[in-house]
């Protein structure tokens, strides 16, 4: 090999190497700060993806969110995911029947649309978490926590006030999780005390940073103010402004300015609609088709709906309960798929759902949905 | 890689490993990986082989599971040898238990009178129980025994870690005033009418076994409670100097149970009095007995804003605040102090 062919060589090598470091460079902005090792979670619930296939794990049980090098950043797409029996083939991996699969989250990599699974393997307090991708062709596979770039911050505000308890009862259910404008926003509900607040968690993660709270308040006709925890809610642009899109878990749906979320502030939201009762939005898909916003809304339930969202920018709020019969404020149709148990964004056109059965209940409030569950995308509609 | 000469390649299943054994493995796996010879399943028909580790530990194939064996689940386990005939080999978990122990051992709130806008229930159970079957097994009835649908919030069960106490949260848009449900439906209590909480003996526990017993307790609907605990109007009993007797604090009404558990303290000077606490009297009284014998001086109550009543209104806040009836007040200290003296 002569001098010459050596260096082309060698500037291919450093091409191919500046190449190599742009490529990981570019999401190490947001994972440079992540170490290696095993990931401690206790339980898998709420999913988030950040930017750079960070993907960050609500851990309820752990008292925890975990933000995670899903190491998943190939751009794909392919909106043709149709994985029958989700639920027993993550109940294969796990050794476990089907009935001993709580799956409780389902979100897409915006990167590399593989859609991630959080579930827990076990119904009772043995139960451990598992977090599992699926590609375009259906395949399922396990995300091994056993060495993954991570890090995490624990949300316990307090030591544990009775030392001698096996455990501490207290728990804070992480209900909603969503990255914004550079931050983790954290929705959850305590099993002990009713106010609960939106947190927001400053990304990358500081192990002492636990971020700030947010006292969320729910005005009703002007006259009556409560201090309601979000139970779901999306990041939303209004007229090019960052909003927060949020339901209570007194249904009402609002929308708060993000600009307005300030530790130590009152922050109210704005009804927009009230789905009605019995209810509650589980997950929500904002999309803009044909030139008209639209906002997708799976619930508890009223099923699958369709907000017309063109006027969310102008919504009045709701101060008056004109319509007590039914959902009131901003016009939405209802449409035909049922028993939508899961929804998430897929890419600009397309959404995945996971679809089960209604659960054992009464067709009031049927409860745990049931196996065989479905994941699949579906077209926007 | 051979086959040993004396017996046939066989699966086993010892202390939750598998292994196959009479059959020499090569030190690194064939080029797709170990589950191309050997994997186990749980269960039959075309499913994903179960997670798990590879390793040739003395010249043997062992598959660990990457979680422990489940009761009643039946594992195939199936050998692919190089040259030869698959070996496949079933193997039966352990059985579950089949002896129902687990009961409910209490609720809370504790009385016979609720108020209308009653936000919370409290579960205890007296062994770990499986999640997500409240809306199956939690019933309350009317004075019919006719089960009244949309009582609870929908599809929310809170559990603490060891899965023994379930929260149950009414639907806070049927109770707080002036929302559509509160409106069209009313709020889950109405005040005067009699009730019963059903908790059916079908609710599994962690084993998947149904209770001992089903359980029902019975209430009626008393008035809304709209107003902030006043620790100012609480009576505090303070017992004798050189005595161990109970330290006996009755509110104006019942309080959260488990919120009084945590957050009321005795404090002396600067330091936390050690006892025990029974709250009683439907919940209306909390009972501190200190582990020392009192001492003479100046003692603290020291309770913290968050503690609420049985509507969620709390010491900083009501539950709902009707802005036109009084000034929005809100109390910025977390604590509360009451003092006391035992003389």
């Amino acid at each position: 090999m002569n001098r010459r062919i050596l260096g082309v060589l060698f500037v291919l090598t450093l091409v191919a190497l500046a190449f190599a470091v742009a490529d990981t460079t570019k999401p190490a902005n947001l994972t440079a700060s992540l170490s290696p090792g095993k990931v401690d979670l206790k339980s898998a619930g709420a999913l988030a993806f950040g930017p750079d296939g960070i993907l960050f794990v609500g851990d309820s049980v752990g008292g925890a969110v975990v933000e995670l090098d899903t190491n998943d950043r190939t751009a794909g797409g392919g909106a043709g995911l149709h994985v029958d029996g989700i639920d027993a083939k993550i109940a294969a991996m796990a050794g476990v029947t089907p009935d001993q699969i709580a799956i409780n989250d389902v979100k897409v990599n915006p990167i590399s649309k593989k859609v991630y699974v959080s579930a827990m393997r076990g119904r009772g307090p043995d139960a451990q978490p598992m977090i599992v991708r699926v590609n375009a062709a259906g395949e399922v596979a396990n995300v091994s926590l056993d060495d993954t770039k991570h890090a995490s911050v624990n949300l316990t505000d307090t030591p544990d006030p009775n030392p001698g308890a096996r455990q501490d009862p207290r728990m804070m259910t992480i209900t909603d999780m969503a990255y914004v404008s550079g931050n983790l926003m954290v929705a959850g509900l305590s099993n002990e005390e009713w106010s609960s607040a939106l947190r927001s968690i400053p990304v990358p993660f500081k192990s002492a940073e636990k971020g700030a709270t947010l006292q969320i308040w729910h005005s009703s006709h002007g006259r009556y103010e409560t201090q309601s925890p979000v139970r779901t809610f999306v990041p939303y642009n209004i007229a090019g402004q960052p909003y927060m899109l949020a339901a209570y878990t007194c249904t009402p749906l609002v929308k708060i300015p993000v600009n307005m979320l300030k530790p130590g502030e009152k922050v109210k939201g704005v009804t927009i609609a009230d789905l009605g009762a019995g209810n509650q939005p589980l997950d929500m898909v904002p999309y803009r088709k044909e030139g008209h916003d639209y906002i997708l809304i799976a619930n508890s339930s009223r099923g699958l709906v369709k907000l017309r969202a063109d006027g969310v920018a102008s919504a009045a709020a709701i101060d008056s309960p004109t319509k007590v019969d039914g959902p009131a404020g901003i016009p939405y149709d209802k449409l035909d798929l049922k028993n939508v148990q899961q929804l998430a964004a897929f890419d600009a056109g397309h959404a995945v759902v996971l679809i089960g059965q209604p659960g054992a209940g009464p067709s009031f409030n049927p409860g745990q949905p049931r196996g065989p569950l479905t994941l699949q995308t579906i077209a926007l509609p | 890689m051979c086959l040993a000469a004396a017996t046939p390649p066989s699966i086993e299943l010892e202390g939750g490993v598998f292994r196959v054994s009479g059959w020499t493995a090569p030190p690194t796996p064939p080029a797709k990986g170990w589950p191309q010879i050997f994997a186990v399943y749980a269960g039959f028909g075309s499913i994903p082989p179960m997670l798990g580790s590879y390793a040739v530990e003395k010249g043997s194939l062992v598959f660990r599971p990457a979680f422990p064996l489940a009761a009643g689940v039946r594992y195939r386990a199936v050998f692919h040898p190089p040259a030869g005939p698959d070996i496949e080999r079933i193997f039966d978990s352990p059985l579950k238990q089949t002896t129902p122990a687990a009961r409910v051992e209490s609720v809370y709130p504790s009385g016979a009178l609720l108020p209308s806008n009653l936000l919370r229930l409290y579960v205890y159970f007296s062994a770990p129980m499986t999640q997500g079957e409240a809306f199956r097994c939690l019933h309350l009835l009317d004075e019919k025994g006719k089960d009244l649908p949309g009582v609870f919030l929908p599809g929310e069960e809170l559990w603490d870690p060891e899965s023994k106490r379930l929260t149950m949260t009414f639907d806070p848009g049927r109770i707080k005033r002036g929302l559509t449900s509160n409106v069209a439906i009313g709020p889950p209590i109405v005040e005067g009418r009699h009730y019963t909480l059903v908790i059916d003996r079908m609710w599994p526990d962690a084993h998947g076994l149904p209770l001992v017993e089903s359980y029902r307790r019975s209430f009626r609907g008393g008035p809304a409670q709209r107003t902030k605990p006043d620790p100012a109007r609480w009576r505090v009993a303070a017992p004798a100097a050189g005595t161990s007797a109970a330290l006996a604090v009755t509110f104006s009404e019942p309080m959260n149970y488990v919120l009084l558990k945590r957050m009321i303290e005795v404090v002396r000077g600067d330091r936390v009095v050690a006892s025990s606490v029974i709250i009683d009297q439907n919940e209306a009284r909390w009972l501190f007995t200190p582990r020392d014998p009192w001492k003479p001086g100046d003692y603290r109550l020291v309770i913290d804003s968050a503690l609420e009543d049985l509507a969620g209104n709390s010491i900083a806040h009501a539950f709902d605040i009707d802005v036109f009836e009084q000034v929005t007040e809100h109390l910025t200290a977390t604590k509360i102090s009451l003092p006391f003296s035992v003389k």
